[in-house]
């Protein structure tokens, strides 16, 4: 799998290391919520089809990226630099 | 003498009392050269140096970038891995807003520290990388055997580096000249990496001074 | 035996004789013969003996398709198996062995297996050696029980069991184009390519370029000679030879195998034997060709069958002549061209029998050049002669209905040459994820339309390929007709597996093992799939291919493991590397780091040394190399805003020049990882984190950074190797420290417990801190990583009155026990912070990472796994990983905990350890055991104690 790092360019899967969901949103730090904290820490949707996850590419520029990737395909549709998206702000649709 | 920000460890590497992780491990002379020919791949190490690492706060690049240029007379472009190579001194882009800064200047690093000041922040890494120069017209070839990155002419102009790993062994390579590039690995591993370049070479030829 | 080589033609130079060893017998061939033709052009037509039945076999085939002919080389001792003789280049030394006979291969005592040739059809294994359904050898127990004897009876090549002394090596390559086969349209392809400047690189897997051209016409040859001579001059041109693309991954990645040095026999110093290719290719051009495909007849598997086109290809390339006197058997033209070749070449062409009613006149006339008698509407139904072909027996076939008809004729000859038809190669496009769609002209497979990623060119995308008659199978009685002739399944195992009601062509291929072989089915699956559809009723593209799967051809683990293996494992090493070798330090492998586990000095056991280095810390000081340490710079106006999330005790009150002890949760509440940190001024931090964790703590706190908290001001860089450490412990560490640190006083009032001071030891820049892993008066000294060497040896010296001695990962341990210091063995993931008895660290004042679920139902629990203490009563040796139950040996109950480290206490006189346990803390005071059924077999009366042995009021190290 190549991965095209906005910064590096195109790279192999190996340099990259998976860091999990990027459609979750963290609850507020200070939240008490515990189904909010439940949901951010343990459900995980598991598509079938496109996803957006976290990669980060820790043999080269260590930037933290969102890839959209298909997960019957592994088609990559889209990769971000991770704060650009805003996506742990973003709630869970 | 730069005057430094209050906790600012600049650590110049001083000769006699410093020792390379290569030293007693660097064995001069030519290698897998067959009678009558030339070694095409020239292994050496650059130390000794002083190293930093500058990181820019978001909006404050172009300042970083002046401050290297001020500090290592290098010139950088905004573009990805842009980099700038002289004698004396270089830098190249490792990241966005990053940037290593290399140069035989012991106080390289203080003065960047006092150049960069509030526009970012400036990491010593003098002792905590090994350069080796890879040079020669079969460079590229060895280089291949461990890095999966493109370092053709046109994808790789001079001056440029990048970040890359070879397995566990993170690698930072800027090329320095025609076929000549620097690889910046992390101290503990430099044995192993010398080792491993050295026996990806042998197919070539090499030579150590 | 005869010579069968022609004098003239081919790629080989008659110039240079070539030596080498088949089972022990001396013979020749020449620089460039395989040892499939070299041993060919000597007469040799056993090559080995098959699978299950151990029936003789001989070559099928002349390239990497063949599947009988599979040896065993030995190089310097060591043995690889399963190498075909038909890709092996012959060099003067070779030494290769036939396969899977016993005890020779004219005279195989296995052969017996033949006569019960019932017992071996499909899924015979799983069928047998079911065993009963209790008792010893119930179920599944049975067959692993007797696979130890069919493993032996039946198989291929037996591995080697010596170290691999050759060298591997890996290659990345980047290309515009890359072009797979080297045949008329790769040439082609590849010279386009280069004409509109893109950068090419050409795989051939074969030893010279050219492919067919090699051997199926002076005017191919010529074209591949001026097309390649052109490329050579191509400074965008890469031109691999012995190079096999096997594998299509993601994004256009490519994986290839070059054979550099299998060819010659003592590679010239610093060649590999093999490197593995991994090829980015913008776009990728299949001209892979086509193979051809016999018949499945009985005897078809006969010594002196072979492909009509590989017999043109021994001929014409390697000017090796298969046999004198041939017959042809064929159910399309292409037979016809490679008869009038060999006749040429100096065979005699007797027969050629087709399937077909009628004969076109190229044929015809192609047959006539042959001098060929030509029967048409015949079909060959068994093959007689022993270990060699002797002659074929024909009668009248109908291709509509497949019958058989008329008398048997009987046509004596030493060669069949068969040729049912072309299959183009379209493995790779099948590993990018297309389909393969039936051709009802070509009776074959090909490519789909491609996603513009690659294309197929030539004979592989069916272009130029013969129609044949779809005749696949002669249904004649009389022995065995082979359909995979490497794994020995025959068309009645096909049957006999849709009649067991295997419908899918995936389940059929699993059941029967077709195209499992090392030849993957490259000539057996399409036959394969002809007679599963014949028999479900069903047209084959009903029934479907299976999917290509990687690899091709096999592809050496040497190569694949290449530059991980042996001496090239990356190793860290710090600093002091040098000196804790030269000081007798058995080095021990932490991770990737290599550590000092004890300085033992001579006669010394581990343990004898560990004791005396840690009772010399506790007596008077020690010495460890702590450089190993994660180290993280962390600089910003927000840095203690930052940590003050990470860790759960409050850093942001942190003093300048002090430390601070941290525990870091991850997010579900339980315990990450520990270190201390350090404020070296209002915005930077000093990070340390445990040995084995530092990478992962960067990784946690960039993701936080980067994804939760863009707004915070850090910047994060690790120094992990920037600094040398030295940690300096022992009621006498402070006198040592006095005696070489200048610029700086180190007495309490200056330097106090978590205090920093910067200074000088033997002119070189130093910062110390005040901190104790051992439980004693300690200090860790930092300095640049290139001092470190010179500053280990000031603080040797400067102890050297003070008897100093350095201590390794065993004393280091011993004493962290003493003291009750948590490590990576009890932050394992399963304990919080609590069950560490760290929840005095729990800060109330603000949230961190963790502190919403920590409190959790089940974390909090009284009875969970808790942090203790235990002693051996026994005075045995505790181990490491030991269950605690509360049952003696022969009823221990089930397991209350574990012991997460041992050693012996100097302190105690006794072995000791650190054990998680269930309701631990009400433990303490009570009796257990600790068992170790498994390793050991030990079961050890211990006693629970309070998890902190030595100064739990901590006045030794404040002192």
């Amino acid at each position: 799998m190549i991965i095209t790092c906005p910064h590096c360019g195109p790279r192999d899967l190996a340099e990259f290391t998976y860091q999990g969901d990027a459609t979750l949103s963290r609850p507020e730090p200070a939240s008490t919520d515990q189904e909010a904290w439940n949901a951010y820490v343990y459900d995980r949707a598991n598509p079938a089809g496109e996803h957006r996850e976290y990669w980060q590419h820790a043999g080269g520029c260590r930037k933290f990226l969102v890839v959209t990737r298909n997960t019957l395909t592994h088609a990559i549709s889209g990769v971000e630099f991770a704060p650009a998206t805003g996506s742990s702000r973003r709630k869970r649709s | 003498m730069a005057k430094q920000r209050p906790g600012f460890i600049a650590d110049p590497v001083m000769r006699a009392r410093a020792v390379s992780p290569l030293a007693g491990h660097i064995e001069t002379g030519q290698f897998g050269v067959a009678v009558g020919q030339s070694p095409s791949v020239r292994l050496g190490e650059r130390f000794g140096l002083s190293i930093a690492e500058v990181t820019a706060w978001k909006g404050r690049e172009s300042k970083c970038r002046a401050a290297i240029k001020a500090t290592a007379s290098a010139a950088l472009k905004v573009a990805p891995g842009s980099g700038s190579v002289k004698t004396a001194a270089g830098a190249f882009n490792i990241a966005p807003m990053r940037w290593l800064v290399s140069g035989e200047s012991p106080e390289l690093v203080a003065n960047l520290a006092d150049a960069v000041s509030e526009d970012g922040t400036v990491t010593d890494l003098s002792h905590g990388r090994t350069v080796i120069r890879v040079d020669g017209e079969k460079s590229r070839w060895v280089l291949a055997k461990l890095f999966a990155v493109d370092l053709s002419d046109a994808a790789m102009p001079r001056g440029n580096g990048l970040a890359t790993a070879h397995h566990d062994i993170f690698a930072q390579i800027q090329r320095v000249g025609a076929d000549a590039f620097d690889v910046y690995v992390f101290r503990s591993f430099a044995r192993s990496f010398w080792h491993l370049l050295c026996r990806s070479a042998e197919e070539a030829g090499y030579r150590v001074d | 035996m005869t010579s069968h080589r022609i004098s003239t033609g081919g790629r080989i130079d008659r110039d240079k004789p070539v030596a080498f060893t088949f089972d022990g017998k001396r013979y020749s061939g020449f620089e460039g013969d395989t040892l499939a033709s070299a041993l060919l052009a000597s007469g040799v037509r056993l090559f080995g003996r098959s699978f299950k039945y151990h029936r003789p076999r001989g070559l099928l085939a002349a390239g990497y398709e063949e599947p009988n002919a599979l040896v065993t080389v030995t190089t310097d001792g060591a043995r690889e198996p399963n190498i075909r003789a038909t890709e092996l280049e012959i060099h003067d030394g070779l030494v290769a062995e036939s396969q899977n006979r016993f005890p020779s291969l004219a005279y195989d005592l296995m052969a017996v297996n033949g006569l019960a040739g019932k017992v071996f059809s499909a899924g015979f294994y799983y069928k047998t050696f079911m065993g009963p359904v209790i008792g010893p050898l119930k179920g599944t127990r049975f067959w692993m029980f007797c696979e130890t004897f069919i493993r032996r009876a039946a198989g291929l090549g037996a591995a080697g069991t010596t170290p691999d002394p050759s060298r591997y090596e890996r290659m990345n390559a980047f290309c515009d184009v890359l072009v797979v086969g080297s045949g008329p349209s790769g040439l082609e392809a590849a010279r386009k390519a280069a004409a509109d400047g893109k950068r090419v690189i050409l795989c051939e897997t074969a030893a010279s370029f050219g492919g067919t051209a090699n051997w199926s016409g002076k005017d191919g040859e010529m074209f591949a000679d001026t097309v390649l001579s052109g490329l050579k001059s191509e400074p965008n041109v890469q031109l691999l030879n012995r190079t096999t693309v096997w594998g299509y991954y993601d994004g256009n990645t490519l994986a290839a195998l070059e054979r550099v040095t299998d060819h010659v026999g003592r590679p010239r110093a610093g060649k590999p034997r093999h490197r593995h290719w991994v090829i980015r290719a913008g776009h990728v051009v299949i001209a892979t060709g086509a193979l051809e495909r016999g018949f499945v007849f009985p005897g078809n598997d006969r010594p002196g069958v072979m492909l009509a086109d590989s017999a043109q290809r021994f001929a014409c390339e390697y000017g090796a002549l298969p046999g004198r006197r041939m017959v042809v058997f064929a159910n399309n033209d292409s037979a016809y061209q490679a008869a009038a070749r060999l006749r040429e070449r100096g065979a005699e062409i007797v027969a050629i029998v087709d399937v077909r009613p009628t004969v076109g006149d190229w044929a015809q006339s192609l047959a006539a050049e042959a001098g060929a008698e030509t029967i048409p509407a015949h079909a060959v139904t068994g093959t007689s002669g022993g270990k060699s072909l002797t002659g074929v027996t024909i009668r009248g076939f109908d291709a509509e209905t497949g019958n058989l008809s008329g008398s048997k004729r009987r046509i004596a000859c030493d060669t069949l040459l068969v040729s049912g038809g072309w299959s183009p190669v379209l493995h790779l496009a099948s590993q990018a994820g297309a389909k393969p769609v039936w051709s009802d002209k070509l009776h074959a497979f090909l490519p789909p339309e491609s996603d513009g990623a690659w294309e197929a060119v030539g004979s592989a995308a069916g272009e130029g390929i013969e129609p044949p008659e779809p005749v696949f199978e002669i249904a004649a009685t009389g022995g065995k007709a082979f359909v995979d002739f490497q794994h020995d399944v025959t068309a009645d195992d096909v049957r006999l597996a849709h009649r067991e009601g295997f419908q899918s062509v995936e389940h059929l291929k699993r059941y029967t093992t077709l195209g499992m072989a090392t030849d993957q089915g490259k000539t057996a699956n399409v036959p394969g799939m002809a007679i599963m559809a014949a028999a479900l009723g069903k047209p084959i593209p009903e029934v479907g291919t299976t999917r290509f799967r990687p690899p091709f051809t096999g592809a050496s683990l040497g190569a694949l493991a290449a530059e991980r293996y042996g001496d090239l494992r990356p190793e860290r090493l710090t600093p002091m590397h040098d000196q804790h070798v030269a000081a007798g330090a058995n080095m021990y492998a932490a991770g990737l780091w290599f550590r000092p586990e004890s300085y033992n000095r001579p006669g010394e056991t581990v343990e004898e040394a560990y004791v005396r280095e840690a009772r010399n810390v506790r007596r008077n000081v020690g010495i460890v190399d702590v450089s190993t340490l994660g180290k993280i710079d962390i600089q910003g106006p927000d840095a203690g805003e930052f940590l003050n999330r990470v860790y759960t005790n409050n850093f942001g009150s942190l003093p300048v020049n002090k430390a601070r002890y941290g525990l870091m949760l991850r997010e579900d509440g339980f315990a990450l990882d520990d270190g201390t940190t350090w404020r070296l001024s209002e915005d930077r931090f000093l990070m340390t984190t445990t040995t084995a964790n530092a990478g992962r703590v960067m990784q946690h706190m960039e993701f936080y950074l980067e994804c939760v908290w863009p707004d915070l001001r850090v910047n994060l860089t690790s120094v992990t190797d920037q600094w040398a450490g030295a940690a300096v412990s022992g009621p006498k560490s402070r006198d040592v420290l006095a005696a070489c640190v200048k610029l700086t006083k180190v007495d309490n009032d200056t330097l106090p417990f978590m205090g920093i001071v910067h200074g000088k030891i033997a002119g070189a820049p130093v910062m110390i801190c005040r901190l104790s892993f051992s439980g004693e008066r300690a200090y860790e000294v930092y300095c640049g990583a290139h001092h470190g060497p010179h500053v280990w040896d000031a603080l040797m010296n400067a102890g050297a009155s003070h008897d100093i001695q350095p201590y390794g990962l065993e004393a280091l341990g011993t004493l962290r026990i003493e003291k009750g210091h948590v490590t990576g063995a009890e932050i394992d993931g399963r304990t919080t912070a609590r069950d560490l008895h760290l929840d005095w660290m729990l800060s109330k004042k603000k949230p961190f990472i963790g502190s919403a679920m920590m409190d959790r139902e089940g974390l909090t629990d009284p009875r969970r796994w808790t942090l203790v203490g235990v002693i051996s009563l026994s005075g045995e040796k505790l181990r490491g990983g030991s269950h605690i139950v509360d049952g003696p040996a022969e009823k221990p109950g089930r397991s209350l905990g574990h012991i997460t480290a041992m050693c012996y206490s100097p302190l105690y006189g006794k072995y000791i350890g650190l054990a998680l346990v269930e309701n631990g803390v009400a433990r303490i005071g009570t009796r257990g055991f600790a068992t170790d059924p498994a390793r050991s077999k030990t079961h050890i009366p211990v006693e629970f104690v309070n998890h902190v042995f030595y100064d739990p009021k901590g006045g030794r190290m404040h002192g």
